[in-house]
């Protein structure tokens, strides 16, 4: 754990009872494997349990880790705390919400509101600047051209791209995309932060950057990021580790 | 406006403008797909307009030709029949005193009803039965019809009589090269009308190179006095005739013209009125069909490539997906970047279509010496426009369906 980890678990441990923002009991995802077999189909298929019961709370300020090799149901895990997917079993609430009950329509208004994504390979929209990226999400909160305008400026310059506001992703580094897509996800200043290996495709200097970006958030927002990379992992206040969709061990 | 109803249509104009961003971006980095789709509908708008363009060029061709009318007052017609060729369609009656009524009105030249009908004449040598289209009309000095001069006829209607058709019979007839060679006859012989009941004939005065100019080629013409034709035809009770043109050079006229009898339409000498689209099947149908055409084409084409454009693209929609975008808002945007490529398809298309029927009009009149075969009317424009929009609306709802197909977590795992 780092140093500024230990300074925060000192302070969370000082306060109240800080807000859970996202939380499930007994979580199971199953997937059918195959196409089905049109209308004269042979009817059961076989299926894949990619999480198994995974219990698990996040609170705001807190960073968790989740490790876990290829196949072990990291990515599974961050989508449905994301809300692109729904569970097949057990309790899942995200920002107050059961995402089961939500439709999918719902379920776009929870991430909008409450949940910024960070990818692995930045997912930047290629034919809009860095400023017109970060503003994205503002669009469909039907924020006006100004405001967005405003936002997206000020956050490409919390995360020291200022400068570089009016370039494209085609034009910026892999650090520089990450820092604007870290800044997209920030926009509508959601609960949840979801990263997904956030640092998988940067070198180790741009990468530590990225994370000193992570563990600066870290303050204010509940942040969940899954990794192969154990230095990426050293920033989280604790670390799950799955194997085979299920939990392995106790926290660290 | 309500807060809601101020964010929602800020949402939808903000996606309408990151629809055309997308469209101009994808013309910078990947421009193959889109220039594609521009084109596809280029072509369909500009088939369009020039077929139309051309349809128009007949319609505006099928009144009766006369340089010197400004107004024809023809009969509303249940059936879409040509103006020039409805010989056998509603009449309008008491013409002659109407059209002395007209005349009477200092603002008018000049007004003559003109008569139209497929005449049997009997071919002098074989003694086969030919048929001529005859047009009736009131004669004067200088005046051309089917670009045959009525000057060697004599002026006035002298059979009339005053409504009496006792009067002197001339049976003088100018006909064209056609109506000629046809009945086997020239200058100052007979020609008999083979009616049973009738033992009427005309004696040729004149023959010269007339043009129907219905832009079907050159179709047999002979232009008499009015009141003879309709002796011989049937239409001296009631004194009918098919239309009453009419020259002036005062607009105003036309309202006048509206109010002499119930059901009639004032048709003005070019545009697009809706008399003139429907008063013919051939141009209706030609326009229609090269609708339809463009329609099928564009909408063919701009489905496949925007398609194939979304299936590209289906990472930024998982992108969106995750952003919180909703499924209708992606559609939308979906639909806007069709509607976009369509409508610059559009602006292209017409452009295109315009300079075809300026190509059209060169080639033809120097192979065919045809003065001017289309037409582009300015209403062509919005007209495109409005094909290429209905083409982007049509053909966004393949690419949404694909669209809404999109597995956000097969994307990102991609």
């Amino acid at each position: 754990m780092s140093s500024r980890n230990q300074e925060r678990g000192v302070a969370r441990e000082g306060a109240t009872e800080t807000e859970v923002i996202a939380a499930c009991e007994s979580l199971v995802r199953e997937y059918t494997r195959g196409s089905g077999g049109g209308w004269f189909g042979s009817g059961s298929l076989p299926t894949v349990r990619a999480l198994d019961g995974v219990s698990l709370s996040v609170r705001r300020g807190e960073i968790v880790g989740i490790e876990g090799p290829s196949g072990s149901g990291k990515s599974t895990l961050l989508h449905l705390l994301a809300a692109l997917d729904t569970p097949t079993a057990g309790e899942l609430r995200v920002a107050g919400e059961d995402v089961r009950r939500l439709s999918e329509r719902g379920r776009a208004k929870l991430r909008l509101e409450h949940v910024g994504l960070v990818f692995q390979r930045f997912h930047l929209l290629p034919a809009l600047s860095a400023r017109a990226n970060v503003a994205l999400p503002l669009v469909e909160l039907g924020w006006s051209k100004r405001q967005r305008r405003e936002r997206a400026t000020s956050l490409l310059a919390d995360v020291g791209l200022g400068e570089r506001a009016t370039h494209r992703p085609g034009q910026l580094s892999g650090g520089e995309q990450q820092r604007v897509a870290i800044a997209r996800a920030l926009a509508t200043e959601p609960d949840l932060l979801i990263a997904d290996e956030p640092t998988g495709e940067l070198d180790t200097a741009t990468g530590r950057q990225v994370l000193d970006l992570f563990e600066d958030l870290g303050e204010d927002h509940a942040i969940v990021l899954a990794s192969h990379d154990q230095p990426t992992l050293a920033i989280a206040d604790r670390v799950i580790s799955l194997r085979d969709g299920r939990v392995q061990g106790a926290d660290r | 406006m309500s807060l809601p109803g101020a964010r929602w249509l800020r949402r939808r104009r903000a996606l309408v403008g990151l629809a055309v961003h997308r469209v101009v971006g994808r013309l910078r980095s990947s421009p193959q797909r889109v220039v594609l789709s521009v084109l596809g509908v280029a072509l369909a708008v500009a088939l369009v307009v020039a077929v139309t363009g051309v349809a128009l060029g007949l319609t505006a061709e099928s009144v009766v030709q006369n340089d010197d009318t400004d107004f024809w007052v023809v009969p509303e017609q249940s059936t879409a029949e040509s103006v020039a060729v409805s010989s056998g369609g509603v009449k309008l009656g008491d013409v002659h005193a109407v059209s002395e009524r007209i005349e009477r009105d200092e603002r008018v030249d000049y007004a003559t009803p003109v008569a139209l009908s497929v005449v049997p004449v009997t071919d002098r040598t074989t003694g086969e039965t030919e048929y001529v289209l005859a047009a009736g009309i009131i004669p004067r000095e200088g005046q051309e019809l089917f670009g045959l001069s009525t000057t060697p006829l004599a002026p006035g209607d002298p059979h009339y009589a005053n409504g009496s058709y006792d009067g002197p019979w001339t049976g003088e007839a100018v006909v064209n090269d056609a109506a000629a060679s046809i009945t086997n006859s020239s200058e100052g012989e007979e020609l008999q009308v083979a009616r049973t009941g009738t033992n009427r004939s005309f004696r040729v005065l004149n023959v010269s190179q007339g043009e129907a100019g219905f832009g079907f080629g050159s179709a047999p013409i002979a232009v008499v006095h009015l009141s003879e034709l309709q002796s011989a035809t049937g239409l001296a009770e009631s004194d009918q005739a098919d239309q009453i043109l009419v020259s002036t050079n005062d607009p105003a006229v036309r309202s006048d013209l509206a109010s002499l009898y119930p059901h009639t339409t004032v048709v003005t000498k070019r545009g697009l009125s809706a008399q003139q689209a429907s008063t013919s099947n051939l141009p209706l149908a030609v326009g229609l069909s090269a609708l339809l055409s463009a329609l099928v084409v564009g909408v063919l084409f701009i489905a496949t490539l925007m398609g194939l454009e979304v299936s590209a693209d289906r990472a930024t929609l998982g992108t969106l997906a995750t952003l919180g975008f909703a499924s209708r808002s992606r559609s939308l945007l979906i639909g806007c970047e069709t509607l976009v490529v369509a409508v610059v398809g559009g602006l292209v298309g017409v452009a295109v279509g315009a300079g075809s029927i300026g190509v059209v009009n060169r080639v033809v009149g120097a192979q065919f010496g045809i003065a001017e075969v289309a037409v582009f009317d300015p209403l062509l424009v919005p007209y495109g426009l409005v094909v290429a929009a209905v083409v982007g609306v049509v053909g966004s709802v393949y690419p949404i369906y694909l669209g809404r197909r999109t597995d956000v977590l097969e994307v990102l795992s991609e």
